[in-house]
């Protein structure tokens, strides 16, 4: 099912697919936009077909339109994606899938666990990349900040508050990481169900666990870095303020010198 | 004695456990050394594929692995094997939902209640130790009987059919434990199938070349006899010629068969061997038919690289193409175990085949005409049906069957769970033990297996 609880509400939106039924598809072909969260969608293309005698699975024809409609979504460079679509046969049943498109082909009466199973990838997908933009995002800056870690001047001060932003976005990143990781490292199912084994296969083709881990690699570094930085800023921040602190107390000091000896000079010249 | 997985295995840990260098010599009764890891070519084309052990074990999401470490520190290139099938009647079983689409919904809540009490029998930890000696006591109770308690009999049909072939054996001939385990395998929690890509014949090949063993092929032990310093006379024959040398340590890396045709001299160590063999003979068949096709095979459902077929008593059928996904040739292989396996040995090529064929599912009926060459092995009595026996010793006692005798000592799959990592396990046990014996008496480069 899909776990409608996550943290969805920055993602970005899925590009918008052109929509319509391929042609040369049955009767039974429905598309819609379904939403995985408040802001993306993805577009599922829904063939309700008999698996083919010969071939155990949907027939060629209805195979070859869905592999060309994922391919073509996943080519399109106004989409910015540049990924090839992920095609499973499975049991009697295809699926294809690439960021913002996806399509189940199979049986009526399993086209629901399908669409399920497909969706929950979509959702997980979408947040791990999401994540992984923004984390390599950050890697851009970390080699400027870096310097910020060691040096620290008037200007290196002034930038604490961009540092700061960076670090929240560090840890947002990092956050939503840890949130998507149950699923990425979900163990398989057993007794597997069709949907288990769907969500196991596109899990695997997509390579989650390898990106997951990259991604997460890759916000370590950015807090890493960030945190040292802010770390320094504020270190120096406290430098400036203990610094003045310190010349408050010897003016007081100095004045308290020349008090007493006002006073001292006062009772010798009494005495 | 012996030139198969167990006899390279234990020459190769030796060599790298003894303190000092070891002389061993290698008796190999046939041409060629792996014994039943066999990844030969057909003749119609360079096309391989697997004669014998199918699979290798991966327990690492378990716990350590030290043959999937050898395997990688081998540098041998390595794929998943994986299958869900469960093929009745022509109908494919994939998952829960097709075990409740063909068998309905009682069925599958059945299926889901066995693997939960399955689970809670053995857990992955269990598993893992199984055969060793910290391993709890599994059931011995005989695996028909648990079946037999089974409500329903598609689901009793659905698990025989499911873990048969593994067996190699019927389940009135085997316990549940180790009925249980070759359940339990298919569950990812436990463990995952391997396969050394370009043929599992690799992983000795690339042994035998790292061994500084002496290696003789032909050479059938006919005889040992203890000698008057305290080693061992072994006497074999090659081509007709009978010949004879001494060593300290000899390890009886043999299956049940060729063991027992081997002559003691020693009226003790003769009766601890026979002790041995009547505890651990349990034999168990296999039989490989195996069809090179002129195209790729289609209609492959799902991916599997496997399925089980209730065909033969239950056998599987190993999609081998599905291993070269660029080959213009199909591969289809049928692993038959135990009674078919055994009743079918005698069968002809041609009759094997016919019967394959007639087993297929429907979608790769059309594979029927595109065979282009057979090969058949059988492989009668090759292994254990209740590997470590029906109440299984420890491990001192399964590898040293004559306590007068601490210099001969065994090695096999059957003592643990008739798998490549079984005879793996058993290898390094012996080995770290004549190790240690050869370090205690200080007289490491004299020492000869």
């Amino acid at each position: 099912m899909i776990a409608h609880d996550r943290d969805q509400s920055d993602l970005k939106q899925e590009p918008a697919a052109a929509v319509g039924i391929p042609a040369g598809l049955p009767g039974t072909a429905s598309l819609r936009r379904l939403p995985l969260s408040s802001t993306v969608a993805i577009d599922l293309l829904a063939v309700a077909v008999e698996a083919a005698a010969d071939t155990g699975g949907p027939p060629e024809s209805v195979a070859d339109i869905i592999r060309e409609w994922a391919t073509t979504q996943a080519l399109d460079p106004a989409a910015g994606v540049s990924a090839a679509p992920i095609v499973v046969p499975l049991y009697g049943c295809l699926v294809a899938w690439s960021a913002g498109r996806a399509a189940v082909v199979g049986p009526g009466e399993r086209l629901g666990q399908l669409e399920d199973a497909v969706a929950d990838f979509a959702t997980h997908e979408a947040t791990l990349r999401d994540a992984e933009q923004r984390a390599t995002a950050l890697l851009d800056t970390i080699e400027a900040d870096a310097g910020a870690a060691f040096e620290i001047d008037h200007a290196s001060g002034d930038r604490r508050i961009e540092l700061a932003a960076r670090y929240r976005e560090a840890v947002a990143v990092g956050r939503r990481l840890a949130l998507v990781a149950p699923a990425v490292h979900a163990a398989p199912v057993h007794p597997p169900t069709l949907a288990s084994q769907l969500g196991e296969r596109l899990r695997e083709r997509a390579r989650l666990v390898e990106r997951h881990e990259l991604a997460v690699g890759r916000a370590d570094l950015a807090e890493r870095v960030t945190e040292a930085c802010g770390q320094r800023a504020a270190d120096s921040g406290i430098a400036r303020r203990q610094t003045g602190l310190e010349w408050a107390i010897v003016v007081l000091l100095i004045v308290q010198t020349a008090l007493m000896l006002v006073d001292l000079l006062a009772w010798r010249g009494s005495s | 004695m012996g030139g198969g997985p167990g006899g390279l295995f234990t020459a190769w840990h030796l060599e790298r456990l003894a303190a000092a260098p070891v002389a061993i010599t290698i008796l190999e009764a046939s041409s060629r050394l792996g014994g039943k890891v066999v990844s030969p070519t057909f003749a119609a084309a360079p096309v391989r594929y697997e004669a014998g052990a199918a699979e290798l074990y991966d327990y690492s999401p378990v716990g350590d692995d030290p043959l999937r470490q050898l395997v990688q520190s081998l540098g041998l290139p390595t794929a998943p094997l994986t299958g869900a099938s469960v093929c009745l009647a022509g109908r494919r079983i994939a998952n829960l939902d097709d075990a409740q689409a063909e068998l309905g919904s009682d069925c599958r809540r059945a299926l889901v209640e066995f693997d939960a009490w399955a689970r809670g029998a053995m857990s992955p930890g269990e598993f893992y130790a199984s055969g060793s000696d910290l391993a709890v006591a599994s059931d011995a109770t005989p695996l028909a009987a648990t079946l037999a308690g089974l409500q329903e009999p598609a689901v009793r049909r659905y698990l025989e059919t499911m873990i048969h072939s593994d067996l190699a054996t019927e389940p009135a001939a085997t316990t549940t434990g180790y009925g249980l385990q070759n359940y339990l395998m298919n569950d990812p929690a436990y463990m995952r199938l391997y396969r050394i890509a370009g043929g599992n014949e690799q992983l000795v090949a690339a042994i035998a070349e790292r061994l500084a063993a002496v290696v003789r092929l032909d050479a059938t032990v006919t005889e040992i006899t203890p000698a008057a310093n305290g080693r061992l006379a072994v006497a074999w024959h090659t081509g007709g010629r009978p010949l004879c040398e001494e060593f300290e340590v000899v390890i009886l890396a043999l299956p049940i068969p060729p063991l027992s045709a081997i002559a003691f001299a020693d009226a003790t160590l003769a009766e601890a061997i026979g002790q041995h063999i009547a505890h651990h003979n349990h034999p168990a068949h296999y039989l490989r038919i195996t069809l090179l096709l002129d195209r790729p095979v289609a209609g492959v459902p799902g991916e599997d690289d496997y399925l089980m077929l209730d065909a033969f008593g239950g056998a599987c059928l190993y999609v081998e193409s599905s291993r070269d996904p660029l080959g213009r040739h199909g591969v289809l292989g049928w692993l038959l175990g135990g009674n078919a396996a055994a009743e079918w040995a005698d069968a002809s090529e041609e009759e094997l085949v016919a019967a394959a064929l007639d087993s297929l599912p429907e979608p790769l009926a059309p594979c029927r005409g595109q065979v282009l060459e057979a090969r058949v092995h059988r492989w009668t009595g090759a292994v254990s049906g209740v590997p470590g026996g029906w109440h299984p010793l420890p491990a001192d006692r399964r590898h040293r069957p004559s306590a007068a005798h601490s210099n001969v000592l065994v090695v096999g799959d059957y003592l643990y769970d008739s798998t490549l990592n079984g005879v793996f396990d058993s290898a390094e046990y012996v080995a770290g033990w004549v190790a240690a014996e050869l370090t205690a008496t200080q007289s490491p480069s004299s020492g000869s297996l």
